[in-house]
This record gives C-alpha cells, sequence and structure tokens, in this order.
C-alpha cells in the first residue's frame, strides 16, 4: 500500500507538468484577449520536433528547444491570422488543430518516425527531471511578467480593454502577436515534454486531447497562472492514479474518476457565473478584435 | 420519388422484405471476373500495427496474385473521407473495395448498395450485405498462444496486460491470454489495465509501469502502440505483442499475435472472380486456419519445450480445439458455458465478463 502511494506521489509531477505548461501558455495568450483554442495543434508540433530530433540523435533538452520553436513556427501562423488579419479566433484556432494533425503525421510517416523508441529525458533528482523542477519556476516567472512588468500589465490592458490601450499608444496588434508566439512556445515545450519525457515515443495524435484539457484548466483556473498550476496537479493525481488503481486490482470505479476533473472544471464555471465579475475572470475583450476605426 | 423510397425503406424493415431482397440481390451477383482490387487503409501504412499488416497483405497478394493493387491510405473514419476513395478506385475499374476500419461500415453500406457491381470487403468493420462482407480474426485463439508463452515465462506468477476498452473482442483476449497461460502456469495470475484509448502512448507506459511496479514479468497487449513492450524492455522484463511482429520495436517481445490477412484474401478474391462470393449476414470471423491470424513466436528468452507445447497447441487449435469450450465459469463464479459446449459467436461479441485470476476492472 504505501509503495502504491509512493508510486502514485513520483508519477503525479510527470503528469501534470505538461498540463501546466500548456495552460500557462493559454494564459499569457489569453490575457492579451486571443482566444487559443490551437493549444493542441501547437502541441502536437511541438511533440513531433521533440521525436524527431531525439531520432536525429540531439540531446534531450536540444529536442525541447525543437519543440518550443516548432509551436512558436504554429504560433506565427496562428498570429497572423487572428492578430493581424484578425479572422475569427474561434475558426482560426479549430483550422490550425487539424492543420496540425494532418501537418505531423504527414512527415511523421514520411519521415518513418512513427512507434520508434527513443531514449527520453532522464530524472535529476527525487526521480523528476529539470522540465518539472522548471515548472513552478515558469509559474512563478508568468505571474511575475503579468502582474509586475510593464509588458505584462500592456498585456492585460490589451486583454481587457483593447480601445483603451490603443487610446494610450499601445500597438494592440503587436501586442497580441508576442503574447500568442510567447504563448505557443510554452504549448510547443508542453507537447516536447509529452512525447521527449513521457510517452518517449511518436503515433500519430500522441497529444491525445491533452491541449483540450489545458485549455479546460485555464477556464477552471480563471486565468491565473498559480491555480493552474494547481488544477493540472489535480489533472495529474487522476492520470498517474488511474493506472496504479487498476494494476492494484482495486475495485474503483475508474470512469468516476476520470470524470472528476471535468466536473471540478463544471463547478468551478458555474461558481463563477454565479458570483460575477471579479479580478480573476474572464478577459474582458477575449476572443474580440480591436478595429480602431470601428472603436464604439 | 422521396416517398416512394420512404415506402421502400418501411418495407425493408420488415424481415421477410429484407431476406426476400438480400435474397434477390444474392442472386443476381455476378462474377466480377477480372478482379481488381483496392485498399483503403484508416492508419499510416507504415503505423508498425493494424494497418501496416493490411498493407503488407496487400503487398504479399500483389506478389502472389501478379497484379498492382493500388491504396489509398489515412482515410478517417468519415463518410466525406471514405466515399471519395472508393468511387475514385471504382471509376478507375476496381472491383473489389477492401476497407479497414470499424467506422467504415455505414458508408461501406451505402456504397455497397450504389455499386451492386462491386464487392466491399471490410475488416473489423460491422456491417453486410450481398456484395459486402466485415472480417475480423477469432484474436482469442492467438492470444492464448501468446499467453503460454507469458505463462512460461513468468517467475513471479503475475502477468500484465495492457487492453483498449473493455468490450467482447479485448475481453476474449484478455480471458484467452490467461487461460493460455494457466494451460502451463496453473499458479498465473493476469492483472489487467485499460487504457481507455487505442493509441495513447502516455497512458500506455503508465498502465505497463503501474503493473510493472505491482511486480508483473511479462506484460501483453491490446492496443495500437507498441509501448508496453518498449517499456517492458526497459525494465527488463519480457512481453507479447498484437497486430503485428512487435519484436521489430523491442527486444522483450517473446511472442506476437499477428494478423494474416493475405491468407484470407488470396482465396477469397480468387472465390469473387470465379463468381463464388459467399455473403455473409453476420460477416465472417476467421479463425487462425482460415487466415484470421497467427503467432511470431518465439524469441530468445523461450525454450525449446514451451515453444514446442505452444506449437503443438497451436495445431491442435488449427485441427479444431475450442478455446472458449465448458465447463467455464466466470470469477464471481457464474457458469459461463456449459459441459460439452462451445461458447457461441453472439456471446463471444457480447463478452462482459472475466474468468477466475484476473484483476482490474
Amino acid at each position: 500500500m504505501s509503495d502504491l502511494l509512493l508510486n502514485w506521489l513520483i508519477n503525479i509531477p510527470g503528469f501534470a507538468a505538461p498540463f501546466a505548461i500548456a495552460a500557462l501558455g493559454l494564459i499569457i495568450t489569453e490575457r492579451a484577449g486571443v482566444l487559443n483554442l490551437a493549444a493542441e495543434g501547437f502541441m502536437l508540433a511541438g511533440a513531433l520536433a521533440g521525436v524527431g530530433l531525439m531520432i536525429h540523435g540531439a540531446p534531450p533538452l536540444v529536442a525541447l528547444g525543437g519543440s518550443v520553436l516548432a509551436g512558436m513556427a504554429m504560433g506565427l501562423i496562428f498570429a497572423i491570422m487572428a492578430a493581424s488579419f484578425r479572422i475569427n479566433h474561434v475558426i482560426a484556432g479549430l483550422a490550425l488543430v487539424f492543420f496540425a494533425e494532418a501537418l505531423t503525421s504527414y512527415i511523421a510517416s514520411a519521415e518513418r518516425w512513427t512507434n520508434k523508441a527513443i531514449s527520453g529525458l532522464e530524472p535529476v533528482f527525487l526521480g523528476q527531471d529539470v522540465i518539472v523542477y522548471a515548472t513552478p519556476v515558469l509559474c512563478a516567472l508568468t505571474v511575475w511578467m503579468l502582474n509586475r512588468t510593464r509588458f505584462g500589465l500592456t498585456i492585460r490592458a490589451v486583454g481587457e480593454n483593447p480601445g483603451a490601450a490603443d487610446a494610450a499608444g499601445i500597438d494592440v496588434t503587436a501586442i497580441r502577436f508576442a503574447a500568442i508566439l510567447i504563448g505557443a512556445a510554452l504549448i510547443g515545450l508542453a507537447g516536447g515534454y509529452l512525447t521527449v519525457a513521457v510517452s518517449r515515443i511518436w503515433v500519430d495524435s500522441v497529444v491525445g486531447g491533452r491541449g483540450w484539457i489545458a485549455i479546460a484548466l485555464v477556464i477552471f483556473a480563471r486565468w491565473h497562472p498559480w491555480r493552474a498550476l494547481l488544477g493540472a496537479i489535480l489533472f495529474g493525481c487522476i492520470e498517474a492514479l488511474i493506472p496504479r488503481i487498476a494494476a492494484a486490482g482495486f475495485d474503483v470505479p475508474r470512469y468516476f474518476l476520470q470524470m472528476t476533473p471535468y466536473l471540478a472544471t463544471l463547478a468551478v464555471m458555474i461558481w463563477a457565473a454565479a458570483r460575477g465579475r471579479d479580478r480573476w475572470s474572464q478577459p474582458a475583450a477575449l476572443g474580440q478584435h480591436h478595429i480602431r476605426e470601428e472603436r464604439g | 420519388m422521396t416517398i416512394f423510397r420512404s415506402v421502400l425503406k418501411l418495407a425493408a424493415v420488415g424481415t421477410f422484405a429484407t431476406m426476400q431482397l438480400a435474397g434477390m440481390a444474392q442472386a443476381e451477383f455476378a462474377a466480377v471476373g477480372n478482379p481488381k482490387p483496392a485498399v483503403i487503409l484508416f492508419g499510416p501504412s507504415n503505423d508498425g500495427g493494424w494497418s501496416q499488416a493490411i498493407d503488407e497483405a496487400r503487398q504479399k497478394l500483389e506478389d502472389e496474385l501478379d497484379m498492382r493493387i493500388p491504396q489509398a491510405e489515412e482515410i478517417p473514419e468519415s463518410a466525406t473521407a471514405i466515399r471519395p476513395a472508393a468511387e475514385l478506385f471504382i471509376e478507375r475499374g476496381s472491383n473489389i473495395i477492401i476497407g479497414s476500419a470499424f467506422g467504415y461500415s455505414d458508408t461501406f453500406k451505402e456504397l455497397a448498395e450504389q455499386y451492386p457491381e462491386t464487392v466491399f470487403i471490410n475488416p473489423a468493420g460491422t456491417t453486410n450485405g450481398p456484395n459486402l462482407k466485415s472480417v475480423y480474426g477469432r484474436t482469442y485463439e492467438t492470444q492464448y498462444l501468446c499467453g503460454m508463452v507469458a505463462g512460461g515465462l513468468t517467475k513471479s506468477n503475475k502477468i500484465g496486460f495492457v487492453a483498449a476498452n473493455p468490450f467482447g473482442l479485448v475481453n476474449w483476449t484478455v480471458n484467452a491470454y490467461l487461460m493460455g497461460a494457466r494451460q502451463v502456469n496453473p499458479d498465473a495470475e493476469l492483472s489487467v489495465v485499460f487504457t481507455g484509448a487505442w493509441g495513447d502512448p502516455v497512458k500506455e507506459r503508465a498502465a505497463t509501469e503501474a503493473l510493472i511496479e505491482q511486480g508483473v514479468d511479462v506484460v501483453g497487449q491490446h492496443v495500437d502502440t507498441p509501448t508496453p513492450q518498449i517499456v517492458a524492455a526497459e525494465h527488463g522484463i519480457y512481453g507479447t505483442g498484437h497486430h503485428r511482429d512487435l519484436s521489430e520495436f523491442s527486444a522483450a517481445t517473446q511472442c506476437s499475435s499477428v494478423w494474416t490477412w493475405d491468407r484470407f484474401l488470396k482465396p477469397e478474391i480468387e472465390k469473387i472472380a470465379a463468381g463464388a462470393f459467399e455473403p455473409a449476414p453476420y460477416g465472417a470471423f476467421l479463425s487462425i486456419a482460415e487466415g484470421g491470424g497467427d503467432i511470431a513466436c518465439c524469441g530468445d528468452a523461450v525454450s525449446e519445450e514451451l515453444k514446442a507445447k505452444v506449437m503443438a497447441e497451436r495445431d491442435a487449435i488449427i485441427a479444431g480445439k475450442q478455446i472458449f469450450a465448458g465447463p467455464l465459469s466466470d470469477r464471481d463464479g457464474t457458469l459461463r458455458v456449459a459441459e460439452g459446449e462451445v461458447l457461441s459467436d453472439g456471446d463471444l461479441w457480447g463478452m462482459d465478463w472475466f474468468v477466475d485470476g484476473v484483476t482490474g476492472q
């Protein structure tokens, strides 16, 4: 029993880290008022780049660097669509997910990267790897940036009231562009972590909906980084627990466990709706374009 | 016209009418003469598993039948993707369309009605008709043999199994696997973890590691990626694969339950060419002898003695030995197959129970 607990605890951070990092990326993007539904696609790009570089002999951290760049490359497309050309954020995001699924399948198939085992990121301390230790640091940096730096405050201003930000001389498009790219870098890293450290193999659609979970997590966290980390740990607890109770032969209703994080998300959304607006609610201009000539 | 169609549809609901229609169409179905098969693959042809097994059968058929068999890969399970692929092949002269997915079932049914001169064969499908046949292998036979290998290899008597979703065709492999293991090792126990997904290597790795933490030293699988085998190799234990010979991906793999679609499709294509296509109202459910699968056995860790036992059992199954023969009870003690009887195909597809010794939900 104590073994089971220990094994469970050891495995939680590895499951929580990709959710947390992806959620941080989404928070930065969405605080600038850009609704990002493309997380699954950014993660796929990062996941594939990580595996590809590992297969070509790159060390794990270099491969993860490639994941960051791959995420940013997808982010660039999204930024051009959503920030520059002001295409509907929902449509641009969904289209990118499908595009990324097809593109990554195509590249993996053409390069024959599917099902090849890679060595993976090794633990450094207490059974955890560097990315796990970097996750709370990234979270702290995000909080600091959003609350304590001019750039972060500018992002928030653009996300809350782009018209006012524009009147104050802020280039709304440029700020949104930057927020998308920074977010995409983190989401790409999360995807890379999933393959380089966790699955250590590429198969098509390896991300398996975890990008969508990250989106749910951001809503759960009400766009707040520390709460997102907490939520990621909750999701990680469940993901690490389910196979262990099954392997140990405990008769626990698995489907109810799988529901728990989503039930919590629903509960938080209902709670937030009932409570009304507060400091930690959805960015007011989320998903809205800012066109100076149409300012009301 | 629409009303006329609706009336026809209504009439078709009646069993009698359906039988009449099927009978008529069956009688009208003529030989295709010069067979021109084409394959529509659900996954990429190098997925290492299910899709690649069909692709390898296609390549063998090209050699054996001395013809070119075109193929479309990565066609998702939606009518808007399947239909254009199938119709393009038909326009180019293909008269036998071979599918590869459960999710093709409905579209293949529609296509088969629309193109009565074309024969449709769909591995893993569920729909059938006068010119449409769904086929699947009796995978419990091959998984039983792999289970024997697992039973012979385990030192801890704890065997693990990573499976996708708990329903009939997965549950029968789980049961058969332990029954095979117990034939050579009566003390063997099987822990099964269902990942809830066919190809999620993150969950498969977690499941395999959780099983290894519980002390299993052989891992079997019924999921689509070789992840459980790779994790087994990382931990220095053994494993058995499914779909294809997974020793290609992992040194841990000692036996694999593999598809042998060419062994079924070659005689089937020849029959269709000769005008002897036999429609099957419930599809074709193929044993090892009929080309439904086989084992790739055995790895270096398997002793000659164990290998001989497995091969002898394989011969017995080909000769007609039944795996789910009575008396057979589930783990709660309910009698599922009476003495002297064999589990029916219907009960196999609906299997929702596990034999004694299986733990997990």
